[in-house]
């Protein structure tokens, strides 16, 4: 389990304010909220990147809030997934494991049952300008997964994609999910993406986790209204 | 309007013709002013004279080449934090590093002896470890880097600051010190910047004089040789020993350019 308490990071003006979270181990956790909120500033605190001025992060029973972000075993894939440009797609998600010295014929071994997994095992000698935007995705997620992180932060991966694209994404990752039961914090403007991940969403406004509720739930929060009735002109313009 | 856009188009072509020609002129003029008989008798008929240009060329190579290596050591760690982190006075750093871009070459050098030289700021501790720059190879070799040291900063600086800092994050969300994500991502995806600085902080090295004029008259560099023989010996031996020289520094030029196309 996951448990963030009294959190408070500061940057300029800007105030960070999380009082308690708790996330199961094997959830898969949506962070919803419009952009400029403070999500990212939320996940990149969790990865030990942002040093918050109080608070604690603790994930089965152990406090990792000291702790570097090379040995808290939560593994990152932004936006653009930060492929490494200069290796293939096998070495990108061999490196992980090779960071952490295991035998070259176990890395072998783990990194071709994730490659079967995410069913990209033709792509190992591809670099990554040479992949298509999926493709990029499931690569970044075997590389973070290959690890076997205690967490897995997702911010905004499906935003790159295109609509089609986005859908396809979606059922991979709820499959992948259901497979493997990994941990995972994603973070999203994107109501649709919350709704069809999300065990749980929490929804987040200035900075503040204003509730957490199970999809049903959030629909009937007047902060759902607001995205649908966002969507209501563009619904009535598709029937139309 | 087509009439008045082509004028344009040929002034602005004539005007950089002379730019251009402006640079290449004084390249050709040296090599068309060479005299074979001169720069047979200066490098293979005559010894003594023979001797002292190749001293001072391998004492040129050597200590550009040394200045260069020992920037790398220096430079890489300063661009990559300044490349990477803020902290207050940065700007100011930044402007500091630059100095020897804005100081005229003899002040450059008196500067280099009022630090380290025999009667310089340091000079206890020069005493101490018996250290002395002046007319000595140590000096040559610390007016390089000092001339040098902005260029081979700012280029890896720029190149660091090319590489996508979330690629580190990732690297370390995996598992990677901060340390081995510089080494296993910063530094291949900025190689070739350090080598352009490599390059330009070699190149003027090799070009400076005068500042090692004031430091180091002695062990002769190329440069101080030249100017020497143009002294004592006139125009025509001092071409002589600029041909090599030029060559160097043109394929020096030729490897930069071909790294930059190469990106």
């Amino acid at each position: 389990m996951i448990l963030i308490k009294d959190l408070l990071v500061k940057i300029k003006d800007f105030t960070l304010n999380i009082s308690h979270l708790e996330i199961r181990n094997g959830e898969y956790f949506v962070i919803l909220g419009p952009s400029g909120v403070g999500k990212t500033v939320l996940l990149h605190t969790l990865m030990g990147f942002i040093k918050p001025v109080n608070g604690t992060i603790i994930v089965n029973g152990v406090d990792v809030s000291n702790l570097p972000p090379e040995r808290r075993n939560f593994a990152l894939i932004p936006q653009d997934f930060a492929l490494f440009p200069h290796m293939n797609v096998f070495d990108n998600i061999a490196y992980g494991l090779r960071v952490r010295k295991v035998p070259e014929d176990e890395i072998r071994r783990r990194v071709l049952r994730i490659m079967s997994i995410l069913e990209i095992d033709h792509l190992s000698d591809r670099r990554p300008d040479q992949l298509s935007g999926g493709e990029k995705q499931r690569v970044a997620l075997a590389r973070a997964l290959v690890i076997n992180p205690h967490v897995l932060l997702l911010d905004e991966p499906l935003a790159n994609l295109d609509p089609r694209l986005r859908i396809k994404a979606r059922s991979f990752i709820k499959r992948l999910h259901k497979e493997l039961c990994f941990t995972a914090i994603h973070v999203t403007h994107n109501i649709v993406e919350a709704l069809d991940l999300g065990e749980r969403i929490g929804y987040m406004m200035n900075g503040k986790l204003i509730f957490v509720a199970s999809p049903e739930e959030f629909l009937r929060t007047k902060h759902a209204r607001y995205y649908i009735n966002e969507l209501k002109p563009l619904l009535k313009f598709i029937v139309d | 309007m087509l009439r008045r856009v082509d004028f344009l188009i040929l002034l602005l072509s004539i005007i950089s013709t002379v730019g251009i020609s402006f640079i290449v002129l004084p390249i050709i003029a040296l090599f068309l002013l060479v005299d074979p008989d001169i720069l047979v008798r200066s490098f293979l008929k005559e010894p003594s004279l023979f001797m002292e240009a190749r001293h001072a060329f391998i004492t040129t190579i050597e200590a550009s080449l040394l200045s260069t290596i020992l920037l790398l050591f220096l430079g890489i760690p300063l661009a990559y934090i300044l490349a990477r982190m803020d902290f207050p006075f940065k700007s100011l750093i930044e402007g500091i590093i630059d100095i020897p871009l804005m100081i005229p070459h003899t002040i450059a050098g008196i500067m280099i002896l009022c630090a380290y030289g025999r009667r310089g700021l340091l000079k206890g501790l020069m005493n101490t470890l018996n250290i002395s720059i002046e007319d000595a190879f140590l000096g040559i070799v610390l007016v390089m880097m000092f001339v040098s040291f902005p260029l081979i900063v700012d280029t890896i600086k720029v190149g660091i600051m090319a590489v996508d800092p979330m690629l580190e994050m990732v690297a370390r969300g995996l598992g990677a010190t901060r340390f081995r994500a510089f080494i296993t991502i910063t530094l291949p995806l900025s190689y070739r910047s350090i080598l352009a600085g490599a390059i330009l902080a070699w190149a003027r090295a090799l070009s400076e004089v005068g500042a090692i004029l004031v430091v180091a008259y002695f062990p002769k560099t190329a440069n101080i040789l030249t100017l020497e023989w143009l002294n004592v010996y006139g125009l025509k031996y001092a071409v002589a020993i600029s041909i090599p020289l030029v060559l160097l520094a043109l394929s020096l030029f030729i490897a930069l350019r071909l790294l930059v196309r190469a990106k």
